[in-house]
């Protein structure tokens, strides 16, 4: 595509010089007259039935204006995830606001509001509860076995789900090999940090119409989850967009304890209530599901595979919440889809124990999955003297075959061949020595991970929200405002969509700026999630910007004596095909529209006619066509060192098919942190509890690591590749989650080219390299 | 208990009521509606509640409002001027080292210190120099770009 | 994270007052020097007696005389100020708290002081195992008697001291040696921002043959409730011609001295692991600066 202005450059986010002084759109900052503070208390047991709890001691102390034990609040059992309807079919309800039985280690049990932060805490010491402890079971396997505790009534051995797929005979597939590779890969639960705390305030009117402010990464989805958990018609609640949001990385993507609670609190008070969490509670608030992943795969002698089986076991922890979602997109789009198979089967486990709750994380499953599969390859490789990026090749669909998921569709722009051989080449993979020959003690490798289908968005998985809408507006002065529901958690998406409206409308970057609204006044949106906001988003922007732009050359039309199928418009001036010299501003134009019946000019009251009145806008709400699949491989250099076992990424070449890159700056600043989330995620972080009391050991950043500058590497190259996605807005499809889903297995593979050692489980810490080098 | 007690901050006196453990961070942004400064962690673990305090980098976070009397405090909202931000804060737009935004004026005002104390650090230093600060969306490399930048690099 | 039980925050201008405000609350009156750790104490829930803050930062004791004998360190005074002393660039003897003042973040540096680093016990921390290597010795002031100690007699179990209530460390003192000396410390972190996991000091001296007159090697990071000095390791090393097969010897030697703890970061083995290794280390790493 050619003659783009405004797509494709490296515009300086909108929000940047804002947040260099301060940043005061963060939902942190929103304080209301009046408002109260309220504070949860937790329960310190990973299982217990509460039988009874005072709160006469916390209600007598001044300045305490409510609390809220279970039975204060509905007793409506939902789901708290925000992209699915709060009545799906497709997802388990298990949870209440307030319960009198607890399931996890801190757990909220009762609330307070008081009129400051201090007196709220005060106030939770006070409260007397009186818990009967339950036996807990923090192990998934343990909590499938005879005899393990009952953690919600009548789900047999704590299995929640048991999902399962496949295609052809996997028996057969298997027979047809000539080889089997089979091996088990465990990942770890890790948190999301986001750096901005979960935070809301609640202000319930009197007629019980609940406006809420929150960091969440979902406008619509909080309207809608928060009144099916209290009982309302979402019409009852007004969910206000914040201009940006301190991160998300998916953490924010379902219904906390905070948001329900302040709601209630304010409805008791008749006053705004505002609730933060503390870093522990971010933490406790829900993480990354670990899982346990059984890989068999059958290759014939030419590297061609005949057959894949998976099953993974799946941590739902104390409730249902994402889990057995996760595991489908996990299965798909993680495990099964990215490289061909005539024969597959997958069967799923989805157990409940009494660990905090898990949630979503950038790769929603994926990242377990590419650890095993990517692993695998790499063992299939080793063994059988495939060059790696040759058997994906061979293996991984191309441009124009049918789309995986659903055939009907075409992969439409998808050059993975271009990731694997261009970021190969960058990295100098020709050179790679031979696994485990470097001499020394400190020992360096390479290794690279692909993720041949992703996701631009959701399109075929049921009961997840898609449509996204958008509202443009153009001002006199020829500016244009954009309206969306999308949350811009960080990523730059409100840059990135205002690029897409500029383009469209034919106006300067400079030209159109993102305007927040509310729930009220905004098209719904899915989402800030499943890499969708540049695809589907995007596309709904495109075609509310088309709108707009239509509107707009029917008004300059008849101003400018003209076909509007002749004029275009460019930098803000609207031309004439042909002939430049009749020419007319956009905000020109846009003035007249906006103009009363009449005008007064220099020659005295001119009319106008009814026809070009109004204002000119553009209106949108569509649902993305397709699922439009970008590619990605990504090669590390590491170097471990023998003595210690720590490892060091010394370089990372990142090559991906994002169809279009709208931002190219943006699109590095995705790369680089999935990096940083990615070599954490290898190397160092998980969040291990108590095995005795279940409580959360690393619940702050002095437990909880996570790499600083120090550990990144200074050398981070990407290859954007621009295969022009013909469904996609400019030819783009998506970025953020490959980011992280990558880095993991790249490491783990350059670390086995390092030191010749395999590793099954994540993360690789220097004490399991070491243990496996036989030194400990 | 609360006690009265004079902060200076960017240059201004202010008088505040304040509870004994209440700490710097608190009064800057609940008293003081110096919002710049975030709470991000509480425990002296992800720097972006770094202030300076008599010209040096350090959490507010671990500092009690009280001992910080009689020092010279500074905010993010003290650098720069209305008309002109400071190179640092510049750099940090110009190259893209702002994504979600929350470790940023935490990450400038070390910045600043790294740079006052060494006015052209090589990337090992800045990178050692910004270990006190967590991002979690950049991945540093555009921060530490933004640094060597506004040092003229 | 509140001090819930706090009455009072005390900042003295004289040393009477902190006897004062000791008195009232004895062993929940908290003595608050640079201030850096106690947030983590709290957020832990490891202060939920304390009474009353005081807060010595105008009481002085700050700043480094460097005397012909050695070095004179200021209770007060801070990491960063530590860092700025000329004689840390210029004196091998004195590497091991060079190398330890450079791991800890700019932020920290700023804050914390030496005097409330020694007095924390914290085993996880730096200086002490650099300032033990180096044979601190500490000046103390209750009421204003004084009293002179060894810092291996400051430690006295897992974040205890031996100190008496209201009894203020003044001044680390370090004895410029007479031969040919040098120290180094290194420092296994899970990232650039950590408590040490394992850390290890070593201080060397030799004689005009050049045979090990003198060695004392440290250690920290969770090898013991305190610093450890490993006399297994020095006694390997005395009158012995320093080669790389001996510090390897003496690294293997500290198994018999330390007492490694397990925790979520690490396992005891890995710990006595890393704890050969970095004494191997530091101990190449001191050799290396008196040649």
């Amino acid at each position: 595509m050619t003659n783009l202005n405004v797509v494709g450059k490296s515009v300086l986010r909108q929000d940047a010089y804002e947040k260099v002084v301060g940043g005061k759109g963060f939902p942190v900052n929103i304080s209301l007259p009046g408002m109260l503070h309220g504070k949860m208390l937790r329960s310190p047991y990973p299982h217990a039935r509460i039988l009874s709890i005072d709160t006469s001691r916390a209600e007598k102390l001044p300045g305490v204006k409510a609390v809220m034990t279970p039975k204060d609040v509905p007793q409506i059992i939902f789901n708290p995830i925000f992209f699915m309807p709060a009545d799906s079919m497709a997802i388990h309800r298990d949870m209440l606001i307030l319960s009198d039985t607890v399931r996890f280690a801190g757990q909220p049990v009762a609330a307070v509001a008081a009129t400051t932060v201090a007196i709220a805490e005060q106030a939770l010491s006070l409260i007397d509860v009186e818990y009967e402890e339950l036996p807990a079971v923090f192990d998934p396997e343990d909590a499938m076995k005879e005899g393990a505790p009952e953690i919600h009534a009548g789900v047999k051995n704590n299995i929640r789900a048991t999902p399962s797929f496949g295609a052809g005979d996997v028996e057969q597939g298997f027979k047809e090999a000539d080889y089997v590779f089979e091996g088990t890969y465990e990942t770890q639960r890790v948190h999301t940090c986001y750096m901005e705390p979960r935070v809301c305030v609640s202000d319930t009117d009197s007629s019980g119409h609940v406006t809420i402010y929150s960091s969440i990464a979902h406008l619509f989805g909080l309207r809608e989850r928060l009144a099916y958990a209290l009982g309302l018609p979402v019409s009852k609640v007004t969910a206000i967009q914040a201009p940006y949001t301190g991160g998300s990385f998916g953490s924010k993507l379902d219904l906390a304890y905070i948001e329900a609670l302040s709601a209630l609190l304010s409805a008791k008070t008749k006053k705004p209530v505002r609730l933060e969490h503390t870093r522990y509670e971010d933490f406790i608030c829900n993480a990354r599901h670990p899982m346990k992943v059984y890989l068999k795969t059958g290759v014939k002698k030419d590297g061609t595979i005949t057959a894949r089986y998976a099953s993974t076991l799946c941590d739902t922890s104390a409730y249902s919440a994402h889990g057995p979602e996760v595991i489908m997109v996990h299965a798909y789009f993680g495990l099964m889809l990215g490289y061909r198979a005539p024969h597959t089967k997958w069967e799923g486990t989805v157990v409940y124990t009494n660990n905090m709750p898990g949630g979503a994380f950038r790769g929603y499953g994926a990242p377990q999955a590419a650890f095993a599969v990517e692993s695998q390859i790499d063992e299939i490789c080793e063994k059988l003297g495939f060059d790696p990026i040759e058997f994906r090749l061979k293996n991984t669909p191309r441009q124009g075959d049918p789309h995986p998921f659903n055939p009907e569709w075409k992969l439409g722009g998808y050059a993975l061949d271009q990731c694997l051989t261009k970021g190969a080449e960058r990295m100098g993979w020709s050179n790679r020595a031979k696994a485990g020959s470097a001499s020394g003690t400190k020992k360096r490798g390479i290794g690279m991970a692909a993720h041949p289908i992703w996701v631009s968005g959701c399109v075929g998985f049921p009961d997840i929200y898609e449509h996204s809408g958008a509202i443009i507006r153009l001002n006199v002065d020829g500016t244009a405002y954009l309206s969306s529901a999308t949350m811009d958690i960080g990523s730059g998406q409100n840059t990135t969509l205002c690029q897409i409206a500029a383009e469209e409308l034919g106006l300067k970057f400079e030209s159109v700026r993102m305007a927040p609204g509310n729930t009220d006044n905004l098209p719904f949106d899915a989402p800030t999630h499943a890499s969708r906001v540049t695809y589907s988003s995007g596309n709904a922007v495109k075609v509310a910007a088309a709108d707009a732009k239509k509107n707009l050359l029917e008004v300059a039309a008849i101003v400018m004596e003209a076909n509007a199928a002749d004029l275009e418009v460019r930098d803000g001036m609207i031309t004439v095909k042909g002939a430049p010299a009749k020419a007319m501003s956009v905000a020109d134009v846009v003035k007249r529209a906006e103009s009363p019946f009449m005008v007064v000019g220099a020659q005295g009251p001119t009319p106008t006619t009814l026809k070009e009145k109004g204002t000119i806008m553009g209106i949108s709400s569509v649902a993305p066509p397709a699922n439009a699949s970008p590619a990605v491989a990504e090669f590390v250099e590491v170097e471990v060192d023998t003595e210690t076992g720590q490892v060091k990424v010394l370089r990372a070449v990142y090559a991906h098919d994002l169809g279009r890159v709208v931002n190219p700056a943006a699109a590095q600043g995705q790369v680089e942190g999935g990096l940083q989330q990615g070599i954490g995620y290898a190397l160092m972080e998980q969040m291990l509890f108590d095995p005795e009391t279940g409580a959360c050991l690393t619940s702050d950043f002095l437990d909880y690591k996570m790499p600083t500058a120090v550990e990144m590497p200074s050398k981070i190259e990407c290859i954007f590749i621009e295969s022009n996605e013909p469904t996609g807005p400019y030819g783009a499809k998506s970025l953020s989650e490959a980011c992280l889903i990558v880095p993991a297995p790249a490491i783990a593979n350059a670390i086995y080219n390092a030191i010749g050692v395999r590793f099954h489980s994540l993360p690789i810490t220097p004490e399991k390299i070491l243990a496996a080098l036989g030194k400990l | 208990m609360k006690q009265l007690i004079a902060l200076e901050v960017n240059g201004d006196m202010h008088e505040i009521a304040v509870e004994a453990d209440a700490t710097l961070l608190s009064v800057l942004r609940d008293n003081l509606g110096l919002i710049g400064t975030k709470r991000g962690c509480d425990s002296g673990g992800c720097g972006c509640c770094t202030v300076h305090i008599d010209g040096k980098a350090m959490y507010s976070c671990m500092m009690y409002a009280l001992s910080a009397q009689g020092r010279k405090i500074t905010t993010i909202e003290g650098l720069g001027s209305a008309e002109k931000l400071d190179p640092v804060q510049d750099a940090f737009v110009k190259e893209g080292a702002v994504q979600c935004g929350y470790c940023t004026c935490g990450m400038i005002m070390t910045a600043k210190q790294l740079l006052h104390d060494n006015p052209h650090p090589v990337e090992e230093a800045i990178r050692h120099g910004i270990a006190g600060n967590l991002c979690r969306c950049t991945g540093y490399h555009k921060i530490v770009e933004a640094i060597k930048t506004a040092a003229g690099n | 994270m509140a001090l819930v039980k706090l009455k009072e925050f005390c900042i003295p201008d004289k040393p009477e007052q902190v006897d004062a405000c000791v008195a009232k609350y004895g062993e929940n009156a908290l003595i608050l020097a640079g201030g850096s750790f106690i947030h983590g104490l709290e957020a832990r829930g490891l202060l939920s007696e304390v009474e009353a803050l005081v807060d010595i930062r105008k009481l002085g004791f700050a700043g480094v005389t460097a005397a012909a004998g050695g070095l004179h360190i200021g209770a007060m005074t801070t990491f960063a100020q530590l860092e700025q002393l000329p004689e840390l660039g210029s004196a091998p003897w004195l590497g091991a708290l060079k190398d330890a003042l450079t791991y800890p973040p700019m932020q920290i540096k700023n804050a914390a002081t030496v005097g409330g680093c020694l007095a924390a016990a914290c085993p996880f921390f730096d200086i002490p195992t650099a300032l033990l290597a180096l044979d601190c010795k500490l000046s103390t002031n209750k009421a204003g008697a004084k009293r002179e100690m060894n810092l291996a007699d400051l430690f006295s179990g897992l974040f205890e001291n031996s100190l008496e209530p209201g009894e203020l460390i003044i001044e680390a003192k370090l004895a410029k040696p007479a031969g040919r000396a040098a120290s180094a410390f290194i420092k296994l972190e899970g990232t650039a921002n950590d408590l040490a996991i394992v850390n290890a000091a070593a201080y060397i001296a030799l004689d005009g043959s050049g045979q090990c007159q003198e060695a004392r090697i440290t250690l920290g990071g969770g090898v013991g409730d305190n610093v450890v000095r490993s006399s297994s390791a020095e006694q390997v090393l005395l009158g012995q011609k320093l080669t790389e097969e001996l510090l390897q010897r003496a690294a293997d030697a500290v198994g018999q001295d330390i007492q490694p703890m397990a925790d979520h970061r690490a396992s005891a083995a890995y710990r006595l692991a890393m704890a050969k290794v970095f004494t191997k280390r530091a101990l190449s790493l001191a050799l290396s600066r008196l040649n």
